[in-house]
């Protein structure tokens, strides 16, 4: 009898057991929410390319890629019970001058109401600490975002051409790629919102490139030879452009 | 039965997956509707070789992707039936299964399977058309009864043909250049190579590390390791563009419709890069010392050249590194395993 309980259990059992951590919520999914990450530049909606941005030092620029790296995506809940992971690792990147400035997710998320939402900026060091090839090809640590053949994942990267000379020639290439463990950064965006009861909240997390590159009274001087590339074991030359990045984020809510 | 529990560990095995590709890369991705089975690619392998895919049964696929070439052939532009040249350099096929995105140097094809409809029907490849070649096939003695094998049916399409074909391709994986042996430990690099290696995957940017101050080449950003390709669509600088319309050979640009990724061709695997000469989707450099030069000069103008694309400022010992690197991504056996079928294959000819 018991062994035929056991024969009975052993298919429940091979399911159950291989699911992941996103499925933890499958008994609690009760409302949906709609997450946009939306990127501008200079509050205005990026497009890759197309348009010619105006830059602090007085020159302009065309924007070729803006992406970075999200790590443990959570909701907050309001009576300050325990967050709500919604991801573990997910990229947001633009590149194409086709694309949407707007990058859309949605999830399943227990009813209720909470106060905000929480993020690592880049790649969490579990994670950073891992090889591309445990990944499969397709998964979003094996789009090609590391230098070398084992791990170091970039976590950020902008990307522009600029105008250095008043000659119609977007001729200066900047190339700013950062990340490292000790850049990890916790990104907490405070904003109260309801899900549940036929409300369906719609946040937006914004992402300014231009505020990254220029803020808080600093300009990072695009026109000096060495701050036109920089990639990884430079950091420090890139550390107040990180550093702008992970404290301009903001929440919007509809 | 008592300790039924002592399964539990058994149960975990169960969920972890299994290790499939142990070498330093990420699975094939295999497609659901043609996984590869040992009748499969063996069929795929004789189509390969085979010139019957042809209107005139002059001209195969390997005549073109030849093994000893790493599956290119030595030309600038390809040459196909008749003498016809086409527009575009042959890449090689090195681990060509592993790309999961887009294929051929705009990404027109999506997959292998959809890849391999292409030539046949293309006048100046195999100038043939598809009800021609499945005629000729279905007409021979052995064809149907090797489909029959692969696939359970002697009724041959070109959708089998092209899955045959895809699965042949899918083995032709390279691990074992010596850039994957100093990986595993089995070897070490020259000092030329050692600092090829450094430039390529810009070691000279940590402060503290041992190539602090050499020059970033900025390779890797594109040719990213295992397969030396990020699979992307970029401009590096080949070509002056004053505006985006000016580029002699649209790339990308013409499959999407985008008028800024005019100009852009997808990023080539360069495992085997030193046997696959001349280079460019246009074959327009005859040697890896002339890429290196074209990378050392920052290229030519164009408002989407990639950023990563500069004057790097290299010495010709640092230019004769990265060349010397290069060349630390050919696996002769790769290269000799491929070339030992092709001879067992004239043997069976001239029998
Ligand atoms: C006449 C020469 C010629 C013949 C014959 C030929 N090819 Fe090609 N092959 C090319 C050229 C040239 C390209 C690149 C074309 C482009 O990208 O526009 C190519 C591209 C490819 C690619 C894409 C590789 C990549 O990295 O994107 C694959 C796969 C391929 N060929 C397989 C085949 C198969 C299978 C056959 C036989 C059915 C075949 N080829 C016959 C010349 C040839
Ligand atoms: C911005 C991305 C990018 C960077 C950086 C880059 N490449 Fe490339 N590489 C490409 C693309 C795209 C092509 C194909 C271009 C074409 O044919 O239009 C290419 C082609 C090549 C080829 C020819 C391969 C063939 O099969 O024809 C070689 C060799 C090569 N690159 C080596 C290098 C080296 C060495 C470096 C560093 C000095 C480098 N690349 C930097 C994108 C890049």
């Amino acid at each position: 009898m018991k062994n035929l309980l056991l024969f009975l259990l052993l298919p429940l059992l091979l399911t159950t057991g291989c699911l992941d951590d996103d499925d933890q919520l499958d008994p609690l999914r009760e409302g949906e929410l709609a997450l946009a990450y939306r990127a501008e530049y200079g509050g205005q909606p990026l497009d890759i390319q197309r348009k010619v941005y105006g830059y602090p030092t007085g020159d302009s620029l065309k924007v070729l890629l803006f992406q970075y790296y999200v790590s443990d995506l959570e909701l907050l809940p309001a009576d300050g019970g325990e967050s709500i992971r919604l991801e573990e690792i997910d990229l947001i990147r633009r590149r194409s001058a086709a694309g949407d400035p707007t990058v859309e997710r949605t999830y399943l998320v227990p009813a209720g109401d909470y106060r905000g939402l929480r993020f690592g900026l880049g790649v969490k060091p579990e994670l950073n600490a891992m090889n591309p090839s445990k990944f499969a090809a397709n998964y979003v640590l094996n789009e090609a975002e590391f230098w070398g053949p084992t791990t170091r994942y970039v976590f950020a990267k902008i990307e522009a051409n600029a105008m250095l000379e008043d000659d119609g020639r977007f001729d200066t290439g900047l190339s700013y790629h950062m990340g490292s463990d000790a850049l990890y950064t916790t990104v907490t965006l405070d904003r109260r919102f309801t899900v549940g009861s036929g409300r369906t909240p719609r946040l937006t997390v914004v992402a300014d490139v231009l505020k990254a590159l220029s803020g808080n009274g600093e300009t990072f001087d695009i026109t000096a030879p060495g701050k036109q590339t920089v990639h990884g074991g430079n950091q420090d030359v890139a550390v107040g452009i990180w550093n702008r990045l992970a404290t301009q984020f903001a929440l919007r809510v509809e | 039965m008592g300790r039924w529990w002592t399964i539990l560990p058994l149960l975990w095995l169960a969920c972890t997956p299994e290790p499939t590709d142990p070498a330093a890369f990420a699975a094939i991705l295999y497609p659901a509707d043609n996984p590869s089975t040992a009748a499969g690619v063996a069929l795929g392998e004789r189509l390969f070789f085979d010139p019957i895919l042809s209107a005139d049964s002059t001209i195969s696929c390997a005549s073109c992707h030849q093994p000893g070439r790493a599956f290119s052939d030595g030309l600038p532009l390809s040459i196909g039936i008749d003498g016809l040249a086409g527009n575009r350099n042959t890449p090689g096929l090195t681990n060509v299964g592993y790309y999961h995105l887009p294929l051929f140097w705009d990404g027109r094809a999506t997959n292998l399977e959809e890849q391999a409809l292409h030539p046949v029907g293309t006048a100046h490849e195999m100038g043939g058309s598809w009800p021609e070649v499945i005629g000729h096939l279905s007409g021979t003695e052995d064809y149907p009864h090797w489909f029959l094998e692969a696939f359970g049916t002697s009724d041959i399409d070109s959708t089998l043909v092209g899955r045959a074909l895809a699965q042949y391709q899918r083995t032709l994986v390279s691990r074992d250049s010596k850039y994957d042996r100093v990986l595993r430990g089995e070897a070490s690099y020259t000092s030329a190579e050692a600092l090829g290696h450094a430039l390529f995957f810009d070691l000279g940017d940590d402060p503290g590390g041992d190539h602090a101050g050499l020059p970033t080449a900025e390779c890797a950003h594109c040719h990213t390791p295992p397969h030396f390709t990020n699979q992307r669509f970029e401009n590096n600088g080949l070509d002056e563009a004053p505006d985006l319309d000016a580029f002699p050979d649209a790339g990308r640009g013409a499959v999407s419709g985008n008028p800024f990724d005019n100009g852009k061709f997808r990023t080539p695997g360069l495992r085997n890069v030193a046997l696959t000469a001349p280079y460019m989707h246009d074959g327009r450099f005859a040697t890896l010392e002339e890429v290196i030069d074209h990378y050392d000069s920052g290229g030519r103008y164009a408002e989407n050249r990639s950023a990563n694309v500069h004057a790097l400022g290299l010495s010709p010992g640092q230019k004769a590194a990265l060349v010397a690197f290069l060349h630390t991504l050919t696996d002769t056996s790769f290269v000799g395993s491929r070339q030992d079928f092709r001879r067992r294959r004239a043997g069976a000819g001239s029998e």
